[in-house]
């Protein structure tokens, strides 16, 4: 008894509700977030960040059906659609009716309109998992994006909507015009919908959420109603796909059709997809890389959708757990105290591998070039070398060179594959 | 007269044309272990379908406690008191072994679809999730992806996850289909322990979990309960033996 209780009383620090250890990452990135501006203060800068911020938020709501709930959605842009649009008209009736309400709390308002039309939509989209929610999800972005066209007065129509974020009341002192201010707006937005939506995978409804993605027949005859568990599940990713529309509000003081249509539903189910669904950390990820990706990349080239498509598709085929995922895997090396048996192999690797990139990459754009370049304007450069398109002196040398480049990978990925099979290997060598 | 657990009035299932089940009659008494047995394709599983709401009868009733359940879903028959295991194995692979057997749990504690509980602070679900872990012998596999485990063991929790939410009427569907001898013993005394003073009704097809475990035994051909007795009047009745060892023609004529 008495040894019983002792042991009982050791493990108890563990079982605390909120333990340093899990709290210390989220302290971890909120002082990160904070200290960001110091150091990029550009406002370029700012609106990327605030681009991602927005991003992850969408990203995570969408993480809430597919990953955790085992919903294929190919049109959540609804919801986080609809929450912009209606966070905007609160905006301009504080602008213009008097309405009082402060600007960081607008993204409540917002989420709760996305609330309110996900309870509608789930009410009959969330009865069957699998197909026919992704059926009905693709009819309703299409409707509601056909609507936005139609439906004028709420929706603007091509040119959308518009207002200004600085006239509501002052919140100690600040009104919002600086970038910087609302960069602050937007990042404690981000950590309060991200720890909620945390906290909401670790409540009994969320891990029935899971047990009905998992197996939604074996959730029946424990008691649960899977239609009721998905709806669930559906009401509060909307309520956090409405936040993130309220944020893009704030953020660009602008909606169009654009912010609801299937394109953007398609590229947050690839952007959750890419950071990898099975994680928490999976869209934050995805989020954060897109949004690079986007901005950095597309400063570079005109095709870097083309780029961020064939990633997709080599991680659906070759890492269907996304980022997350690649990362997770290193785990168990790591426990066995491994890991420093692939940074050898990684780094032989690393030389081929981005020159194979860089080469394949080169091929892409010469070729690109060559179609739409007008008249005789042959002159490109390329990593800071400029040269003549015309001809097939410089298209040949790079299919050369990816040639080469390749083939050196395919040779070093056997010794990969062992280092990798001895690093996961429990014990000494094999 | 008590009521009967489990009570099945002329249940009649067809699919299209094929009349599966056609007019079972049946009671089973609170806390007696009841078997169903019978050839390939007699109706069994269809059977237990029928009870727990995985299909809906196209005729007749199913009564608990004396409520007819009969078109109610899974879940309603569920929090009803009725739990099930599956034929094939049916868990939640990518969850862990404690996880699994936590979802058995979450709906008779009282959680339900709460969002307002932080799962791993309430410590009663923990202790029950553990307690029954300990006694289907899988503590060592606790923190495992359920997916992961062997074949024997994922038999284990499906009982497990079956019986975590305390139902008083049990089904198991072949707990012991596809295992060894001595994984077979272990599992008929683990349901054993797991099922004392509850109603058990089991489908099987080794003879001797049957005998050792049953109080009574319901023999289903063709989806006719042709007999239905104590386990010595069964393995005597000359209507079992000709449905299991066969009969020539002109005997089932005449």
């Amino acid at each position: 008894m008495n040894t019983a209780s002792k042991t009982q009383a050791m493990s108890n620090p563990d079982r605390r509700l909120i333990s340093l250890s899990n709290l210390l990452p989220w302290a971890f990135a909120a002082l990160f977030l904070l200290c960001l501006p110091l150091v990029f203060q550009s406002s370029a800068a700012l609106t990327i960040m605030n681009q991602m911020a927005i991003t992850i938020v969408f990203a995570l709501s969408y993480n809430m059906l597919l990953g955790q709930g085992g919903m294929l959605s190919f049109g959540h842009a609804v919801y986080m659609g609809l929450g912009g649009f209606f966070a905007m008209h609160v905006m301009n009736m504080v602008e213009y009716d008097g309405l009082w309400l402060p600007l960081p709390l607008l993204p409540v308002v917002g989420g709760l309109f996305g609330m309110a039309f996900a309870f509608l939509i789930g009410s009959f989209s969330t009865r069957r998992a699998g197909t026919v929610f992704a059926m009905i999800s693709l009819g309703v972005g299409e409707l509601i994006a056909a609507c936005s066209i139609i439906i004028v007065v709420f929706f603007g129509g091509e040119e959308g909507i518009s207002g200004d974020r600085t006239m509501g009341p002052e919140v100690f002192g600040f009104d919002f015009a600086a970038q910087s201010e609302v960069y602050y707006l937007t990042v404690i937005w981000l950590l309060v919908a991200t720890a909620l939506m945390y906290l909401f995978s670790r409540t009994p409804i969320g891990r029935i959420a899971n047990a009905v993605r998992d197996n939604e027949e074996r959730a029946e005859f424990l008691g649960y109603s899977q239609r009721r568990v998905r709806w669930m599940s559906f009401i509060a990713s909307g309520f956090f796909a409405g936040v993130a529309g309220s944020l893009f509000a704030i953020n660009f003081e602008i909606l169009t059709e654009e912010n609801l249509n299937l394109a953007t539903s398609g590229s947050i189910l690839l952007i959750t997809f890419l950071g990898g669904v099975g994680f928490f950390i999976g869209p934050i990820i995805g989020a954060i890389v897109f949004t690079l990706l986007q901005t950095v990349l597309g400063l570079y080239t005109e095709i870097w959708s083309l780029y961020l498509g064939i990633l997709f598709v080599a991680c659906v085929m070759f890492f269907p757990g996304g980022f997350a995922g690649i990362i997770a895997m290193h785990r168990r090396p790591l426990a066995l105290g491994k890991l420093n048996l692939l940074v050898g192999p990684y780094l032989k690797v690393a030389i081929p591998a981005i020159t194979s990139v860089l080469s394949l990459a080169a091929i892409l754009e010469i070729s690109f070039h060559k179609r739409h370049s007008f008249g005789d304007d042959h002159e490109m450069s390329l990593y800071g070398i400029t040269f003549n398109s015309d001809g097939y002196q410089a298209l040949a040398l790079t299919v050369v060179i990816a040639a080469i480049s390749l083939f050196l990978v395919s040779r070093i990925l056997p010794s990969i594959k062992a280092a990798w099979d001895e690093a996961n290997h429990a014990g000494d060598a094999q | 007269m008590t009521v009967p657990a489990i009570e099945l009035r002329n249940l009649e299932k067809s699919f299209g044309l094929a009349k599966i089940i056609q007019g079972v009659n049946l009671k089973i008494e609170k806390g007696e272990r009841h078997a169903v047995i019978g050839p390939n394709g007699a109706g069994k599983s269809t059977l237990f379908n029928l009870i727990t709401g995985r299909f809906a009868p196209t005729s007749g009733g199913v009564y608990l406690h004396g409520e007819d359940v009969s078109g109610l879903q899974p879940f309603e028959i569920n929090r009803r008191g009725l739990s099930r295991s599956f034929q094939i194995t049916n868990i939640f692979p990518n969850m862990t072994v404690f996880e699994n057997i936590r979802c058995g749990l979450l709906w008779t504690m009282g959680y339900k679809y709460s969002f307002w509980h932080m799962i791993n602070g309430q410590r009663d679900v923990t202790e029950k999730a553990e307690q029954i872990l300990e006694e289907i012998n899988l503590t060592a596999r606790r923190d495992l992806l359920a997916g992961t485990l062997a074949y024997a063991e994922q038999r284990a929790l499906e009982i497990g996850i079956t019986i975590a939410g305390g139902a008083d009427i049990i089904l198991l569907d072949e707990p012991c289909a596809g295992m060894s001898h001595s994984e077979t013993d272990l599992i008929v005394d683990l349901i054993r322990k797991v099922t004392e003073d509850k109603t058990l009704m089991i489908v099987e097809h080794d003879m001797g979990v049957i005998f050792d475990l049953a109080d009574k035994i319901s023999v289903l051909v063709y989806g006719e309960i042709i007999e239905s007795d104590v386990p010595d009047a069964v393995r005597a009745s000359a209507k079992v033996k000709e449905a299991y060892l066969g009969t020539t023609l002109e005997e089932e004529d005449a």
